[in-house]
């Protein structure tokens, strides 16, 4: 008798926002330790206002925003990763400046470290950010297919895969996470699988591959592990979410299911000529277009994942950042049909 | 009085939709501290103008030239059937065409009348990249000015003897000695056009000298520039600047009052030095926006709405409130917005017939009905 | 293979294309004119893997919040794309079905009409005329969702005719009438929503959505029409296909490719009162278009390989759209691979010269040729152009300058310098004055292998991609 898997959505955070309460592009977020989030904004080329960190709680109350785009010190161009030391002190990487800023969570500049190039504790592309539970810092510097190791105040400690396409080796990845038996999981966006290593830097094993069967994987951004050693995927090129269990078998997926947050619910009841049109319109179908092309449905289709960037769990909860459609899609843990 | 010819408009676009009602504020409304619980400006913080309406805390140099009667507010100014979209609304006031989609603008059509031989490639300048469709016109040459400091072709060669010498290389490519086809006509006219526009308009940069200290932002930048090629007297009528994000869905407060008190301080310091100069008379600023924004607020700006309000500013101005200030009250709104009361191509009109002297109505299509902040007898 | 085959060559590329370096120029010859002619005509660009790099590093990609990464990203693949010939089909499309962002408020629906003239850009005009009537993009732009049954909108049913197909003084104001009968209830889904974001401009709550087609057909009027002396229950398709028979119709888009791809017409609105520069090309073209039901692949296949095509005569014959400028110039300097904020930046560029992509001023697009040149336009493409050809630290032009060295070893003359660096640049042809006027400028600086430092080869660089020749292709 096989087992069947579900995965339920819980419900939906956030709003499109250049300013102010809600995000432009959200690519990460992380709590400290009060579980307060800051949801990291990228914005966009022609608007950079967006870059910026909005603060906010799971009851999505909204205490705020810092951060601004540009060069100079705690700005950013191309923000990527967040990550909350248990200092609570916040670290951002900016893939542009290639470099990684390190704030107090009121958005105060503390330090930082990092710039252009291929030599030990520069970088290509400063991406995924985690710390273990030794404080070091595991930074995934994607252009130069590799992963290396800092302390908290970005010393530079150790480095260790490298650019390739075969077991252990990296082709532009994406998001990291660890978890508390000393492993490592990454997106390794360009391969399309997860990779798993110890935190010396061992390969382990990889989930997932390329391929059309609703198993397989294309262009990861990010994973996330439960108690029970379940594998989350956000299958950024897909625009799903996959699950594996702890052998790497494929449980279940699930295409988003995005509902109206508080604050989208308090901007259509501020605007009613838009809330009313909204209610007679139809927001689900299908069409030709869609087949073989997530994208294309995703931008038609409001509740689906569009571009979810980043996956994580927060307590018993399952947060998948869904990037195109400035939203934190909230989910239920796996369960047992 | 000084000869008409001397005289110049200067446009200044707000854009992203300004909001009227923290521009000139109706403080002691009801209705508008009822609607605006997370935005309103209190009685304490506004400059108070005539008891029940103030201007935003941040426009003191503009009071300044309101108690000198050189500002004309234009309340309630609009077209029919608002449009909310900061596209097509924008397009609307810089084509005077409401109902279908013009090519060009009621400024290039207006360089058109003034010059309609090309004698003067710096009739028009703009200063900010690419131009904005206000001042379109087919033939009609505007030079487009980032900054009067570096204009020019060819920026990339340092040195000023350098370039210059480069240049007569580049004049020798875009002379008469080139032959004749139809675009290297084009290009031999508007290459040569370009450089004489790019040298007229340097020296009017280094001819500058004035005891005016300018705040260092865009639109002090663009309106000292401005002030540089007005004192250079070649002949420009007409410029244009802009000046944003006024787009203030959130972060009103901060966003809005920064945006004026930079916009009203350059205003203030323009005027100083045109007074300095003894051109104060010679020019009109009109300051516009696309819209004006909702009456209720989202809980921490506004969305777009209608019905807004644009100022005419200059020593030949006749100051004072024009149009009426569009009402408050549920019955008198447009699906929550205010109503305009009286259409901005009046406002054109009058700029046109009254300050230009040109004929407004080939340009505007027809025939508005002209408002008068201009003063009689000039 | 002489220099005059590298020279026709060049001058394919820049109408098929983008333009071309000596080195790619070389390549292509090797397969001989004609063939090279179908190898670009028939052969698929890889596309998923640059859409998914672009989508990486820029979120927008789409443009589903604003409109300029729509710009941005075509671009970038009008850069890098193994076939360029598709991007310019899409532009060559984009300029007559001319459709705009300020009414649309909405980026996506343009990126997908510009798939679409993708998709269906080389095929049968009367299936491109019908994808086109069913494009959201296009039903909101001029109206099309508030056409009704009994209450007729006719602004599609005109520019249809009048600039999408047979062009004025063909058809009468009657005709118009019917034709825009004929397309009620070709409507988009959710059509109240929708228009009432564009007016809006919202972007709430979760960022814009997709449009798609949608036929009411309550809301058709199925009545008889007379168009064209024809008579029938005509729904819009059957008005296409009367529309593709009419002779009018072949001459109209026959003078469109003449003007996109041989040289410059004048401007549509004058299309009834002027001839076109050559009758005998248009009524050749107009032929191909019955002879081949349509096909507008088969059209441009013919053009390419005419002799009035490969007349030196129309060879730099038109002026550069600022798109073709900036994308070529960077082809050439090859200044960035991966996906930037500079191509960004570049798209800020065209709309500086006058072409916003995916903006157009109106219906109409943009107008051609002359028109593309004022005092503001031309001084900012006289310093585009020759910043990025002097900036000799991107990867494209120090190529040049190494080929250009290797290639003049032990043998320097001016003469030589010009010679191989014009090469090099794609076989660029310039007047005697102008080669006078760079021949003066080396000799007052350069006058031996020596003196051939960065620093006055930029400065050649930038005088080059100052002359008035670059501005045309």
């Amino acid at each position: 008798m096989t087992t069947s898997f579900d995965i339920k959505n819980k419900k939906t955070m956030g709003l499109a926002a250049m300013q102010g309460r809600g995000f432009y592009y959200p690519f990460d977020l992380a709590f400290d330790s009060n579980d307060k989030i800051y949801v990291l904004g990228r914005g966009h080329d022609y608007d950079p206002r967006g870059a910026r960190i909005t603060v906010m709680d799971m009851e999505e109350e909204y205490y705020g925003t810092f951060g601004s785009f540009g060069d100079k010190e705690g700005q950013f161009m191309w923000p990527s990763s967040i990550a909350i030391s248990n200092k609570d002190k916040i670290y951002v990487s900016d893939e542009y400046l290639n470099k990684i800023t390190i704030m107090t969570t009121e958005g105060d500049f503390i330090s930082s470290f990092g710039q252009l190039g291929n030599a030990e504790g520069e970088f290509d592309g400063p991406n995924g950010l985690v710390f273990d539970d030794n404080n070091q810092l595991y930074i995934v510097d994607h252009r130069n297919g590799r992963i290396q190791v800092f302390d908290e105040d970005g010393n530079y400690i150790r480095k260790f895969s490298s650019e390739g396409e075969s077991e252990g080796k990296l082709n532009l990845p994406w998001g990291i996470t660890h978890i508390s038996d000393d492993t490592l999981y990454i997106s390794d966006w360009g391969n399309h699988r997860i990779q798993e290593f110890s935190t010396n830097g061992d390969f382990i094993r990889t989930i997932g591959s390329k391929g059309n069967n609703e198993s397989n994987l294309l262009h990861p951004s990010s994973s996330a592990v439960d108690d029970l050693g379940y594998v989350y995927v956000s299958d950024w090129g897909n625009h799903k979410l996959k699950v594996f269990d702890k052998h790497g078998t494929f449980l279940c997926s699930n295409r988003g299911e995005g509902t109206l947050s508080k604050w989208a619910q308090d901007f259509l009841d501020t605007n009613v000529q838009e809330k009313e049109a909204r209610s007679k319109a139809n927001l689900v179908f299908e069409l030709e277009s869609f087949k073989n092309d997530p994208f294309t449905e995703s931008s038609h289709v409001e509740k689906l994942f569009w571009c979810p960037t980043s996956i994580s769990f927060h307590k018993d909860k399952l947060l998948i950042v869904d990037s195109s459609r400035h939203r934190i899609q909230v989910f239920n843990k796996v369960e047992k049909l | 009085m000084k000869d008409k010819k001397d005289r110049s408009l200067v446009v200044v676009q707000l854009s992203g939709g300004n909001d009227a009602m923290n521009t000139i504020v109706p403080y002691n409304n009801g209705i508008y501290h009822d609607s605006r619980s997370a935005i309103h400006l209190t009685e304490k913080e506004i400059i108070d103008i005539d008891g029940s309406l103030g201007f935003h805390p941040e426009m003191g140099a503009l009071k300044n030239l309101w108690d000198q009667n050189k500002v004309a507010v234009i309340n309630g100014i609009g077209y029919p059937v608002p449009n909310r979209s900061h596209f097509r609304s924008m397009d609307i006031w810089h084509t005077a065409e409401s109902e279908s989609i013009a090519p060009d603008g009621w400024l290039g059509r207006t360089i058109r009348e003034i010059d309609p031989n090309h004698n003067n490639v710096v009739t028009a300048v703009n200063f900010g990249r690419g131009l904005p469709r206000a001042l379109v016109c087919k033939d009609v040459p505007v030079a487009s000015v980032g900054d009067l400091e570096t204009y020019g072709l060819m920026p990339d060669i340092k040195g000023k003897e350098q370039r210059q010498d480069v240049l007569n290389y580049f004049s020798r490519m875009y002379g008469p000695n080139q032959g004749r086809d139809a675009i290297l006509e084009a290009l031999g006219e508007n290459g040569v056009s370009a450089m004489n526009g790019a040298d007229i308009l340097s020296g009017a940069n280094s001819k500058y000298s004035s005891s005016i200290e300018y705040a260092d932002n865009p639109i002090s930048n663009n309106l000292k520039d401005i002030a540089k090629v007005i004192f250079a007297d070649v002949g420009t009528k007409i410029y244009y600047a802009q000046h944003g994000s006024f787009d203030t869905h959130a972060g009103e407060l901060f966003n809005h009052a920064k945006l004026w008190k930079d916009l009203s301080d350059a205003l203030g310091d323009f005027f100083e030095d045109l007074k300095e100069h003894d051109r104060q008379d010679d020019v009109t600023v009109l300051l516009f926006s696309e819209f004006g924004r909702r009456i209720q607020d989202n809980g921490s700006g506004t969305d777009h709405g209608s019905g807004g309000v644009a100022f005419v500013l200059g020593g030949s101005v006749n100051g004072g409130f024009y149009g009426e200030q569009p009402s408050l009250e549920i019955s008198e709104q447009v699906e929550g917005d205010m109503k305009y009361n009286n259409d901005f191509r009046s406002t054109y009109a009058t700029l046109l017939d009254k300050w230009m002297g040109i004929d407004s109505v080939p340009i505007l299509g027809k025939n508005y009905e002209q408002f008068n902040f201009i003063n009689k007898g000039t | 293979m002489s220099n005059k085959d590298i020279m026709l060559m060049a001058h394919l590329m820049r109408r098929v294309g983008f333009g071309s370096t000596k080195d790619e120029l070389e390549e292509y010859i090797k397969n001989g004119y004609d063939n090279q002619v179908d190898i670009i005509l028939d052969s698929e660009p890889n596309y998923e893997i640059s859409k998914h790099l672009i989508n990486r590093y820029q979120p927008d990609y789409g443009s589903p919040m604003g409109n300029s990464s729509n710009g941005a990203s075509w671009l970038y693949k009008m850069i890098w794309s193994d076939s360029p010939f598709k991007e310019k089909i899409s532009l060559f499309w984009h300029g007559i079905f001319a459709t705009g962002y300020a009414k649309l408020a909405n980026g996506i629906v343009l990126h997908d009409q510009i798939k679409m003239f993708s998709k269906f850009g080389l095929g049968n005009y009367k299936n491109l005329l019908i994808e086109l009537s069913k494009d959201p993009a296009m039903i909101i732009w001029l109206d099309n969702c508030e056409s009704h049954k009994g209450a007729v909108n006719e602004n599609y049913g005109r520019e249809l005719l009048e600039l999408f197909s047979m062009g004025t003084g063909n058809y009468t104001e009657k005709d118009i009438k019917e034709a825009s009968r004929a397309f009620t209830g070709w409507t988009i889904a959710n059509k109240d929503y929708m228009t009432t974001k564009s007016q809006r401009d919202s972007v709430w709550p979760y960022g814009r959505l997709a449009m798609h087609f949608e036929y009411k057909e309550d809301d058709h009027d199925e009545d008889e029409k007379i168009f064209l002396g024809e008579t029938g229950n005509f729904n819009g398709e059957e008005i296409i296909d009367i529309i593709c028979k009419q002779k009018a119709t072949a001459k109209f888009i026959s003078r469109h490719m003449y003007s996109f791809f041989v040289e410059d017409e004048p401007p549509v609105p004058e299309w009834p009162y002027k001839e076109p520069n050559n009758p005998n090309a248009i009524e050749l073209l107009s032929e191909v278009y019955f002879d081949t039901g349509y096909n507008i692949k088969e059209m441009l296949r013919f053009l390419f390989k005419s002799k009035f095509f490969k007349s030196e005569k129309v060879w730099n014959k038109r002026v550069k759209s600022p798109i073709e400028l900036v994308a070529g110039t960077l082809r050439i300097t090859k200044e960035f691979e991966r996906p930037d904020k500079q191509q960004s930046s570049a798209n800020s560029h065209t709309s500086f010269m006058g072409q916003h992509a995916m903006n157009p001023p109106s219906v109409e697009g943009w107008h051609w040729g002359t028109e593309w040149l004022d005092s503001g336009t031309v001084v900012e493409r006289v310093n585009f152009s020759s910043s990025k050809l002097g900036d000799v630290n991107n990867s494209g032009i120090r190529k040049i300058i190494n080929n250009v060295k290797s290639n003049i070893s032990n043998q320097y003359s001016t003469e030589l310098l010009i010679e191989k660096i014009l090469e090099e640049l794609g076989s660029i042809i310039v007047s005697k004055t102008t080669k006078d006027t760079l021949k003066d400028f080396v000799n007052s600086k350069i006058n031996s292998e020596k003196s051939l430092n960065d620093d006055n080869l930029s400065e050649l660089l930038q005088l080059i991609g100052a002359m008035p020749e670059y501005q045309r292709a």
